[in-house]
């Protein structure tokens, strides 16, 4: 058990619960309304920019965590890990 | 897209996601096909859509390993520096691959994880459950970095999640604990299908029509398969999935000597 800091893997864990059931409940609203009113369909692409967006999220929350234990190491790991998919992201617009 | 439609794409998602989480594999590898084959996806959307229901995958059943604290983030964190380089690179040159290439790489995938699933079916069998995880600390970090710079690739390229790559490696040269390589995996997979997955969905190669429903039948089937994955023995499940994979693989093989995937 020494590996794994118990605090902060709950928040992680949040963070990853809450992205999920974010994303789930706009995603089933959106697919249900989008055969009532016309902008059902939106909230549906929101879910899924919600799923998009957790793995960011916790990287964010993962580097925080580190910084918070003064665990600079693995802070600066993640911090590149982050750098990494926002090239991704750039990238994946451009081309 | 007319209901009837919809409601079958939830419970593709909802078998992929329920029977991976229940497994312990990802549900990915046989959307991908039956998008391909059966509703006349080109390999890169079928390829994009899957990387969404990969991240709802992990999303869904990782948040449950990291509170049971079997996932090593830290392990996770420093092996994501190879998988997302991977993925990005392997992204970006896919749209330059012909759809047909894809699909031979990907049946051989197909292939290659049914014989894997079958390896682990035989393991199960007999393999007493882990309850305590032992002390340990992970060896040969370059070889673990190689084989996830690999996987990463994989993931962009056929949009899996590429755990049946990274698991025997963390296990038996990085010298984790099975359970700890699997969760760990897991946990990656977000990461590394998310980086892909910005390079398609900015691309437009993520149609929302078919990824919504899909997704949200994945997310059901996977929590619902994680919540009850400790009370059952994988084996059948593990038994069906390589069944369902080898068939979608035949399907495939004939669908590529006949002319099609053009």
């Amino acid at each position: 058990m020494s590996r794994q800091d118990v605090a902060a893997d709950r928040v992680l864990s949040l963070t990853l619960k809450f992205g999920a059931y974010t994303a789930f409940a706009l995603i089933v609203a959106g697919l249900g309304l989008q055969f009532f009113v016309p902008w059902g369909i939106r909230l549906t692409t929101a879910g899924l920019l919600v799923l998009l967006a957790t793995p960011v999220l916790r990287i964010i929350v993962a580097c925080l965590q580190f910084l918070r234990e003064r665990d600079f190491r693995y802070a600066l790991v993640s911090f590149v890990v982050l750098a990494i998919v926002v090239l991704a992201y750039v990238l994946g617009i451009q081309t | 897209m007319t209901l009837a439609t919809m409601l079958l794409l939830v419970a593709i998602g909802f078998g992929a996601g329920g029977f991976g989480a229940l497994a312990g594999v990802g549900g990915g590898i046989i959307v991908t096909p039956l998008l391909a084959i059966y509703f006349g996806l080109p390999m890169h959307q079928a390829i994009g859509v899957t990387l969404l229901c990969v991240i709802a995958t992990s999303t869904a059943t990782s948040s449950q390993y990291v509170e049971r604290h079997v996932t090593d983030v830290r392990l996770g964190m420093t092996l994501e520096l190879a998988t997302t380089v991977g993925a990005l690179i392997a992204a970006l040159v896919a749209h330059h691959i012909n759809r047909r290439t894809l699909a031979v790489l990907f049946a051989c995938f197909l292939l290659y994880s049914a014989g894997s699933m079958i390896k682990k079916a035989w393991n199960s069998r007999h393999a007493k459950r882990e309850e305590v995880i032992p002390d340990y600390t992970p060896q040969n970090y370059p070889m673990g970095l190689a084989a996830s710079l690999i996987a990463g690739g994989f993931s962009g390229l056929l949009g899996i999640g590429g755990g049946p790559i990274k698991v025997p490696v963390m296990l038996l040269f990085m010298k984790v604990p099975l359970r700890v390589a699997a969760a760990t995996s897991n946990f990656m997979i977000g990461v590394t299908a998310g980086t892909s997955a910005y390079v398609y969905w900015g691309r437009g190669d993520v149609r929302v029509d078919i990824a919504a429903p899909l997704v949200a039948g994945v997310f059901a089937g996977s929590l619902l398969g994680a919540r009850i994955s400790p009370k059952i023995r994988a084996f059948y499940i593990l038994m069906l999935l390589v069944c369902i994979a080898g068939w979608l693989a035949a399907q495939m093989i004939y669908k590529l000597l006949t002319g099609g995937f053009q």
